[in-house]
């Protein structure tokens, strides 16, 4: 009896958890090249405008702002490219993060700010590395990837913190 | 400027001297080699192709027999074979660092021992035996006379930027994404390195948008 009831709950819980695991699975599917490149460019256009804006409020230094801009902006040129000749037109710039706004009253909060961003768009290019297809792409993402990490540094190096981060 | 395949083939030439190599690797021609093995005698600076090329004369003993290792763990042994190369290295600048070089210095030799530990778990995982690291008087022998503080950090400032390009260029050989990530990771790691010697160098940490100098 007690095997019963279990089987029966199990069944139960199995079909209710069946949309579930369903939506589950498409969450967990493979992302194609393409997404993979659409969100990296995402990334990318967000720093490029973090320091496009750190650049207008000279909080970072001039130097270093406008370098790690046009940076940033030569990677977007890049993957706009790679996006192109794949058939796929880039989507719209995404709009103002309010927290930048924030962090631009202060040269440390902005730089932390920009740390994040750097770490996630390192994260990203990681992952992407695991799970691009078209290995043609494979050396030219860690090419970006390996300079977000070095922005890192000129960040650390900027606030007067370890350069390493640890 | 290193020519963009020049470690790629590099690479593949430490590991096919290296009897651990699979398949993938030993089919390199002898003539890519010798052309990188030229190319890198060309430099007559300070840099990194003496520590490589050295790197290359492996002599390590034949595999054990048994089952055959995972695809892989060849080009994983020739980085494998870089990296201790490069630890190595930075043991020997110390003597010539003060301060704040000194102690990035070594923690960036640390690091890099990190990543001999990593790239060793990653062979045993793929059922290989890893690349054995060389004596230091061995190591020794084979870097370039380093006299000042500026010698020692134009020289790994070269290994950095190598390194950089080992890895990059094993991403597309490697079959498996768990060892693409790790490679990627390492990668990152060796990106934040030369940008920590560029500051000490009194340069900008990221002075070009791709570290390769081209996408």
């Amino acid at each position: 009896m007690r095997g019963a009831a279990i089987t029966r709950r199990n069944l139960l819980v199995g079909i209710g958890a069946a949309p579930l695991a369903v939506a589950s699975a498409a969450a967990a599917a493979p992302r194609s090249d393409l997404e993979l490149l659409e969100q990296l460019l995402r990334l990318e256009r967000r720093l490029e405008a973090t320091y496009e804006a750190a650049y207008d409020r000279s909080i970072l230094g001039d130097e270093l702002a406008r370098s790690l801009r046009d940076q940033e902006r030569a990677h977007v040129d890049g993957l706009e490219k790679t996006l192109s000749v794949r058939g796929r037109r880039p989507g719209p710039a995404p709009g103002a993060d309010p927290r930048l706004a924030i962090a631009l009253r202060e040269r440390r909060t902005f730089a932390r700010y920009a740390l994040e961003l750097e770490a996630r768009a390192i994260r990203a290019y990681v992952d992407a590395e695991a799970s691009v297809r078209d290995i043609r792409l494979m050396q030219p993402l860690g090419a970006i990837l390996t300079t977000e990490t070095q922005h890192e540094v000129a960040l650390r190096a900027a606030l007067g913190e370890p350069l390493l981060g640890v | 400027m290193y020519p963009q395949h020049s470690l790629g083939a590099s690479s593949r030439a430490c590991a096919t001297s290296s009897s651990h190599s699979p398949r993938e690797i030993r089919t390199v021609p002898k003539a890519s080699v010798r052309s990188v093995a030229a190319s890198l005698t060309r430099r007559v600076a300070l840099g990194g192709a003496a520590v490589l090329l050295a790197s290359c004369a492996s002599d390590d003993p034949p595999p054990a027999t048994g089952p055959r290792p995972g695809p892989g763990v060849g080009l994983l042994n020739s980085i494998l074979v870089h990296e201790h190369a490069v630890v190595a290295a930075y043991g020997t600048m110390d003597e010539l660092l003060r301060g704040e070089s000194s102690r990035y210095a070594r923690q960036i030799e640390e690091q890099e021992r990190g990543h001999v530990r990593r790239l060793e778990e990653l062979i045993r995982g793929l059922g290989g035996s890893s690349a054995r690291s060389r004596t230091p008087d061995e190591y020794a022998r084979s870097f370039p006379r380093l006299q000042t503080a500026g010698d020692a950090l134009r020289f790994a400032n070269d290994l950095e930027e190598r390194l950089v390009r080992v890895y990059l260029q094993a991403l597309p050989a490697l079959p498996e994404a768990k060892l693409r990530r790790a490679a990627a990771a390492i990668a990152s790691d060796e990106g934040a390195h030369l940008a920590v010697i560029n500051v000490l160098r009194g340069r900008p940490a990221a002075p070009q948008p791709f570290v390769t100098g081209t996408l």
